[in-house]
């Protein structure tokens, strides 16, 4: 294999010719849900919490301190909101879908700062940020429909399948690394039954999960193994997924299911993860418009 | 234009590979290393207890110090130098009590730990408590 060959390879995945129109219904499913998954979100408390909590990640270092005038943050935290809609939309979509880009590092970046990474906002972010500098604003919007004269249709082409593609791998990439983690750091000792007993066990003292399950089934052997050696088998299949057509959905079915399984036993919501699993629906499928 | 777009491609998934690699975490990037160390027959957890005339009771992150939530709230106080425990304890007994939860004198740090037995229902007292620190309203 030469290098030109596998130059080849790389564009053929990467770049396969795709429609405005698909990419444009990941944009409209991906910001809406993004709407109104954190339309209750409110970061203006953290301008009330001590600096001595302030403990900064990535490009937060930058900053001076911790914000601290609660108006500022509800000014950018509305501006987002707003901009999530708009770029669903796609009203001013450009500027919509930058702002919202953005600014979405910033508010769901800004937790982080206070002592712990919860690692469920990252890959929202990577996904707005991937579809702030994408071509996703190519078909329906607003814009086009009232202010643009009508463009001429547009040609398939790689610049609307990249987005979709890396963010797919990237969202599936997620959840390799929990799998990967867990074996670098414990082996293979993380799927012995006595470990995930005390995992679920444990996490009642710390969490208030919706139901009472973890208790009953942490007393059984045979429900602890599987459930150990499910979750990183599952996990891990999630790198295979990425090339592997045959092996996404019921991937991704096994993954919604553990996910599912990990918030009602132990009180860890993944909400947001909702954002990845729309990059696989294939939109242009239930839209029977765009399919005629 | 598509060889801009590769090197974009190829830093977001060189960028990720690096933190699955390495366990470092570069966010939105990150190792995703949540629940992967082993668990032991005992639990430490550090825990926030309010006092008032009622007594003593405990506090969680979620309903008690808002915007924080306990795992974060615990992480950060384990991860803060001891010296600035003081002024974070302060801080969130005045957040405690700005919230309208039942309000409180004074607020204490435990290391509590637990022997996890099966059939625990996470509402049990913990089996040792090692008082940390303590802070009260009226100190600044």
């Amino acid at each position: 294999m030469n290098v030109k060959s596998i130059v080849r390879a790389w564009d053929r995945y990467w770049f396969a010719p795709g429609s405005a129109e698909s990419l444009a219904l990941v944009r409209i499913a991906c910001y809406t849900l993004c709407f109104f998954i954190y339309l209750n979100l409110d970061i203006r408390p953290w301008a009330g919490v001590s600096h001595v909590f302030w403990m900064p990640v990535s490009l937060f270092r930058l900053l001076f301190g911790p914000p601290q005038k609660a108006a500022f943050l509800g000014l950018l935290q509305i501006l987002w909101k707003v901009s999530l809609l708009t770029s669903a939309i796609g009203l001013a979509s450009r500027a919509s879908l930058l702002t919202a880009g953005i600014l979405g590092f910033f508010v769901l970046g800004l937790p982080n700062c206070y002592g712990k990474i919860l690692h469920l906002d990252g890959i929202v972010v990577l996904i707005l940020l991937i579809l702030a500098i994408s071509r996703c604003n190519e078909a329906y919007t607003v814009d086009r429909l009232f202010w643009k004269p009508a463009p001429p249709p547009t040609r398939p082409s790689g610049d609307f399948t990249w987005p979709i593609k890396i963010a797919q791998s990237l969202f599936l990439l997620v959840f390799f690394a929990a799998g990967f983690s867990k074996l670098r750091q414990s082996g293979f000792a993380w799927m012995d039954p006595e470990n995930m007993r005390a995992i679920l066990t444990s996490n009642l003292f710390s969490h208030a999960p919706p139901t009472r399950w973890a208790v009953s089934l942490a007393k059984s052997d045979a429900f602890c193994s599987f459930a150990a050696y499910a979750t990183v088998v599952v996990e891990l299949s999630a790198l295979p997924a990425i090339f592997l057509r045959a092996l996404r959905v019921p991937g991704l079915i096994a993954l919604a299911v553990l996910q599912a399984a990990i918030s009602l036993l132990m009180g860890i919501h993944f909400f947001p993860y909702l954002v990845g699993y729309a990059l696989f629906v294939p939109w242009h499928k239930l839209y029977p418009k765009h399919h005629a | 234009m598509f060889r801009l777009l590769s090197l974009f491609i190829a830093f977001l998934l060189a960028v990720t590979c690096f933190d699955i690699a390495s366990g470092l975490e570069h966010w939105p990037f990150g190792s995703y290393p949540m629940y992967s160390l082993l668990y032991g027959k005992h639990f430490t957890l550090l825990c926030l207890y309010g006092v008032n005339s009622t007594g003593e009771f405990r506090l969680r992150g979620d309903q008690s110090f808002p915007p924080f939530d306990e795992p974060r709230l615990t992480d950060a106080l384990a991860r803060m130098p001891r010296s600035e425990l003081p002024a974070a304890l302060l801080n969130l007994l005045r957040i405690h009590n700005r919230t309208g939860g039942v309000p409180i004198r004074t607020l204490r740090l435990y290391s509590a730990s637990w022997t996890l037995k099966p059939g625990a229902q996470g509402d049990e007292p913990p089996d040792q408590k090692t008082l940390l620190l303590e802070v009260s309203s009226f100190e600044r």
